[in-house]
């Protein structure tokens, strides 16, 4: 198994369902994190809203599909979608190349700050991933 | 876990009582077939891009679009389906989606095998006997939970299959039929006399009661039929169909895991149409116009970008 899926840089905000924030005064790019992706395995499609959107903590903004299996993509905070990733959208696959940096997938300007407070920072969140990561391979050992 | 053991259902149903009870948050495993064949595509397939709708319409085939994953498929009686749905929180399942389908799909083997084919699994969701695909799957976050579904294959209907698919030409579309029929198998290719429901139905329970849970049957009540309705009613609007999904810059039918279709236009009459297994071009099923000769052209297809058809230098423009 590659360890690459355990990378979590310092400077961005996470939550439970690995994604990244990186927040830039009101603005925010959101993301996957190497070890989001790697849970969902190739990414094949990703259907987005559309700029001028809100996007709401915890309720979808689009949807993505690996082989054979499809789910919705889950806000990590609230604001209005001022941009997708074009380059993401034509080619998904560079969210499991790049997830931090050319696989960003969309940026926001954050309706309520104080949601910044809900989410871990690296530190915390790489220790959540290790505990998941403990949790897969005992899950792996199982099968 | 609930067990609706249904049997015969209408078309819609096949698929939406699996929607509703996800919708509503509530875990079990369905086992059922359509009474009549319709047509199903993936939550991300384009319809105007896969589907010959003249047709579908001609046929009488009623067009679904699920909220789960996969391509386009031609459903009908002959095709029994599995149908589990799960809390996200399940401990049942791994972080990584993927994986479960391996879980899944061991009864469907192991049902196939208590008949005789040489079933086993085809990462990450197809089930092979004999190297030939037997069942697909497929699997989506629905509500609160996650449905896998797959399918037992009695017997497949390769030329209609093959007939409801926009293609290019008509010559991809018999090429089309050639290669399902020689990468596809069903029970039918195995056994002289075609097994029960009731016989695959129990197969299936016990596999599935072994491997993961206890089962309770139950009937369908009041909230899950109202849910399923409404269901129907999203699933089968022409806006949800028509939605925009996933573009191919050429043609290209995915038969089985590992195995593509593709078709090329080389200007006037020159085309080719070609099966490419694991990533290698396999010998043209149709090569149209003079002069081309297998042996000039290599092919490759990338497992995250598309990357296919690297056209001989004479041939390019």
């Amino acid at each position: 198994m590659a360890m690459g899926h355990r990378r979590v840089p310092e400077g961005l905000l996470y939550d439970r369902n690995h994604y990244w924030v990186k927040v830039a005064g009101r603005e925010a790019s959101i993301g996957l994190s190497a070890h989001g992706q790697h849970t969902i395995g190739d990414i094949l499609y990703l259907e987005l809203v559309s700029p001028g959107a809100m996007i709401r903590k915890g309720e979808g903004f689009g949807s993505i599909e690996s082989s054979k299996w499809v789910g919705a993509l889950i806000a990590p905070v609230t604001g209005v979608v001022l941009d997708t990733n074009r380059e993401v959208e034509a080619s998904p696959g560079q969210i499991n190349v790049d997830p931090y940096g050319q696989g960003w997938i969309l940026r926001i300007e954050l309706s309520d700050i104080d949601e910044l407070k809900l989410l871990m920072k690296a530190t915390a969140y790489r220790q959540w991933v290790e505990e998941q990561i403990n949790r897969e391979h005992q899950e792996e050992g199982a099968i | 876990m609930d067990l609706y053991n249904l049997g015969p259902v209408t078309w819609w149903e096949s698929q939406c009582f699996y929607h509703a009870m996800a919708a509503l948050g509530r875990e079990g495993l369905i086992i059922c077939y359509p009474t009549t064949p319709y047509v199903c595509l993936g939550l991300h397939d384009d319809l105007d891009q896969e589907i010959d709708q003249e047709y579908c319409r001609v046929r009488g085939l009623p067009l679904l679009r699920r909220e789960t994953g996969g391509g386009v498929v031609y459903l009908d009686s002959c095709q029994l389906f599995f149908q589990l749905v799960l809390h996200r929180d399940n401990p049942l399942l791994p972080l990584r989606r993927l994986q479960f389908f391996e879980k899944f799909l061991r009864p469907a083997i192991a049902g196939y095998r208590s008949f005789g084919l040489p079933a086993e699994l085809r990462a990450p969701a197809d089930i092979v006997a004999d190297g030939r695909k037997c069942s697909g799957a497929a699997a989506g976050d629905i509500g609160p939970c996650v449905a896998y579904v797959g399918n037992l294959l009695l017997d497949f209907d390769f030329y209609t299959m093959s007939k409801v698919l926009r293609v290019p030409t008509a010559i991809y579309r018999r090429c089309l039929y050639q290669a399902m029929r020689r990468n596809m198998t069903t029970l039918a290719d195995w056994m002289t006399k075609a097994p029960e429901y009731s016989e695959l139905a129990m197969a299936l329970v016990n596999e599935f009661a072994r491997h993961l849970s206890d089962l309770s049957p139950r009937t369908l009540d009041r909230e899950l039929v109202e849910m399923s309705i409404g269901y129907r009613e999203k699933l089968t609007a022409m806006a949800w169909l028509s939605l925009p999904g996933r573009k191919q810059a050429r043609r290209r039918v995915k038969i089985a895991e590992g195995v593509h279709l593709l078709e090329r236009n080389l200007g006037g009459l020159e085309s080719i149409v070609v099966l490419i297994r694991e990533g290698m071009a396999e010998e043209p099923l149709h090569m149209g116009g003079p002069g081309i000769d297998s042996g000039s052209f290599q092919f490759t297809i990338g497992t995250k970008e598309e990357k296919i058809f690297e056209v001989p230098q004479q041939f390019n423009p």
